[in-house]
Parts: C-alpha cells; sequence; structure tokens
C-alpha cells in the first residue's frame, strides 16, 4: 500500500477514534490527536464516517503500545488526546467512541474492516442518539459519625467498673461503624434506583480507592453512569441535588459525557 | 430552582465535553468500554502482529494496588 521498504520512515498506520454519521471537517481543525503534524480527518465507509488520523506505524507498535501505557504520564497524554477527538467529533452528532488503541495497517484496511460492522455502528448511533452519559458518584464521609451519647452512656446494669466500661465503648464504637457502613451502601443502592428511573441505561463502575482519589476524608460508595435523554438531564441534576440534601452525602454529577459506557453491548 | 452543580468538569450546553475531567474518570470509560471491532484485533505492521492492546490487563494491574473500598473494613 502506502508504505516502501527503503522508506520505512514514510510507514504509517491509521488509528481510529470514533464513527459518526456525519463529520463537519472543520470540527477537527486545530486537534493534535495521537501524533503531532497528521490530521486528524474523516473517512467515509458506506454510509458513516470515522474520524482517523494516520500515526507513525513504528511508533504504535505492540511493544511502543505496552510501553506507553506502562507510563502513567504517556497513558494520560493518549487517553485525553482520545477523548478530546471523539468529543470534539460528538459535536457533529451522535458519536460511537472507539477503544483506545483502535489502529489498522492503513485507511483501506481501516475502511475495510469498518464496514463490515456497519449494521452495528448504526444500531448504536440510533440508540445513543438524543442522549448523553452522566456520571455520578457518591462519597461519604470516611469515618462514622461522633455519637457521644452513645459512647459515654453508662452501663444500665452498674457495676463491672472500668474494664467493662471499656468494652462496651468499644463495642458502641463497632456498632456505630458498622451503622454507618450499611448506611452508606443502602444511600448508593437507592441512589442509583432512583436514578436508573430517569435513564434509558444504567452502568455501574467500579468505585474509585482513596488510593486512586487521593480522598482521605471520604469514600466513593457509587460510581456510575447514567445514559439519559437532553429532557431527562434536568431531572437527574434535581435528583441528585434532592439526594444530597436528603441525606448529606455528597452526591456529584459529571457530564455530559459522549456515550463511552453505552457503546459496548447490544 | 436548581442552579447547575458545581462539579469542576462540568461543561454546560452540547455534547463538547467533559475535558478536564479527573483521569480516572477518563480511564473508567476508555478502558472498560468502547465499541470492539471485530476487525481490530490482529493488524501487522512490517510483519509484526500487533494485537490491539488488552487494556483491561493493564486496568487489572492498576486495580491490584488498589483493594476495594471496604476490603479491610477500611476507615469506616
Amino acid at each position: 500500500m502506502t508504505g516502501h521498504p527503503d522508506a520505512p520512515e514514510t510507514a504509517t498506520a491509521t488509528y481510529v477514534f470514533a464513527v459518526g454519521r456525519r463529520l463537519d471537517p472543520a470540527v477537527l481543525s486545530g486537534l493534535t490527536g495521537l501524533a503531532a503534524g497528521f490530521p486528524v480527518r474523516g473517512l467515509t465507509f458506506g454510509p458513516l464516517t470515522a474520524v482517523v488520523q494516520h500515526v507513525p506505524a513504528d511508533e504504535f507498535t505492540q511493544e511502543a503500545w505496552q510501553e506507553r501505557l506502562s507510563d502513567r504520564a504517556e497513558l494520560e497524554r493518549c487517553a485525553r488526546a482520545h477523548h478530546e477527538v471523539v468529543t470534539r467529533a460528538a459535536t457533529c452528532g451522535p458519536t460511537v467512541p472507539l477503544a483506545l488503541a483502535t489502529l489498522y495497517r492503513g485507511d483501506d484496511r481501516a475502511r475495510q474492516a469498518l464496514a463490515e460492522d456497519t449494521h452495528r455502528f448504526a444500531a448504536t448511533l440510533d440508540r445513543v442518539e438524543g442522549h448523553a452519559e452522566w456520571g455520578v458518584k457518591v462519597w461519604v464521609p470516611a469515618a462514622a459519625p461522633k455519637r457521644p451519647e452513645t459512647a459515654a452512656a453508662p452501663s444500665l446494669r452498674g457495676g463491672g467498673g472500668a474494664g467493662r466500661a471499656y468494652l462496651e465503648r468499644k463495642r458502641g464504637l463497632r456498632q456505630a461503624r458498622e451503622h454507618h457502613h450499611e448506611r452508606a451502601l443502602r444511600i448508593a443502592e437507592d441512589v442509583d434506583a432512583a436514578l436508573r428511573r430517569l435513564a434509558t441505561a444504567a452502568r455501574r463502575l467500579r468505585p474509585h480507592t482513596s488510593e486512586m482519589t487521593g480522598e482521605k476524608n471520604r469514600v466513593q460508595v457509587l460510581n456510575a453512569a447514567y445514559l439519559v435523554t437532553a429532557v431527562r438531564e434536568r431531572e437527574l441534576r434535581d435528583a441528585a441535588e434532592t439526594w444530597r440534601r436528603r441525606t448529606g452525602v455528597d452526591v456529584e454529577v459529571s457530564g455530559p459525557w459522549v456515550p463511552y459506557s453505552f457503546v459496548g453491548e447490544g | 430552582m436548581l442552579e447547575r452543580e458545581p462539579v469542576p468538569w462540568d461543561t454546560p450546553g452540547p455534547l463538547s465535553g467533559p475535558l478536564g475531567v479527573p483521569l480516572v474518570d477518563l480511564l473508567d470509560r476508555l478502558m472498560n468500554t468502547g465499541i470492539v471491532v471485530s476487525g481490530d484485533l490482529v493488524i501487522a505492521i512490517a510483519d509484526v502482529p500487533l494485537v490491539r492492546l488488552s487494556l483491561h490487563a493493564l486496568l487489572s494491574s492498576v486495580n491490584e494496588r488498589v483493594p476495594a473500598p471496604w476490603a479491610d473494613g477500611g476507615p469506616l
């Protein structure tokens, strides 16, 4: 195809970011994508258009990817570059993002492979059209609230002395912790159930640990994504606010996202 | 009347964001999902088979270092 054995530096692969129905090339101008110097552009196949970029083949081999993705800074650069292109493309209409590191030998090969999945792409585009993904996280305080009335309550039976009081205090603390834990999980389930009623589809993501978030004082108990129509967006936000007020926990809403979490199945 | 949530990466308007999103949230979406195209699994560049990386494996390795929120009874 385009590769010349005597000029390996010109060998390129075709990286695919996303697929949509139509694309205004203007929205892609100025994007760096994954390889500086190569334009991010549309590649039509049948009735659909992929958002692609040529990348230097020798920088996108399996080994290169492994190295790249085990380097936190590089991983972040790639993820953000991919995300930027996807979100820009999504301003033109419903968009199906492809997995990070989807590569083909060249445009012809990409077109051929993508065309084989035209129906699947079309069905997914129909499904997500008019929707956005919203992320919702629920956080609770890391420590159970202090309940001095419990800890300081004198033993009803009297006697037993300091040792018994100590044990009862310990037990009270443990119970308070368990109560806090159970309540947090119940709130997470309740919030999720309430938001699912507003959503066309929902997915639970793995909650982030404190090591991932760097949060010391609160614990994430729900990390979920909801596919929501534009008209339900307000309701979702209102519901989040209602739960925040009712329970006192943090309910964070992020979005609108391109529906990353809802293009994989179906 | 409810004002918009003060989430830092929240972007109003059409589906154009969020871009300043925390990396963990982005990886949740880029690595666990995304449509898998049948033709993308193995390609060859200069006769070197290029397998689309199992990003799941990478994510697992990230997660191994971090226990589930309450695996050890946690701070709760």
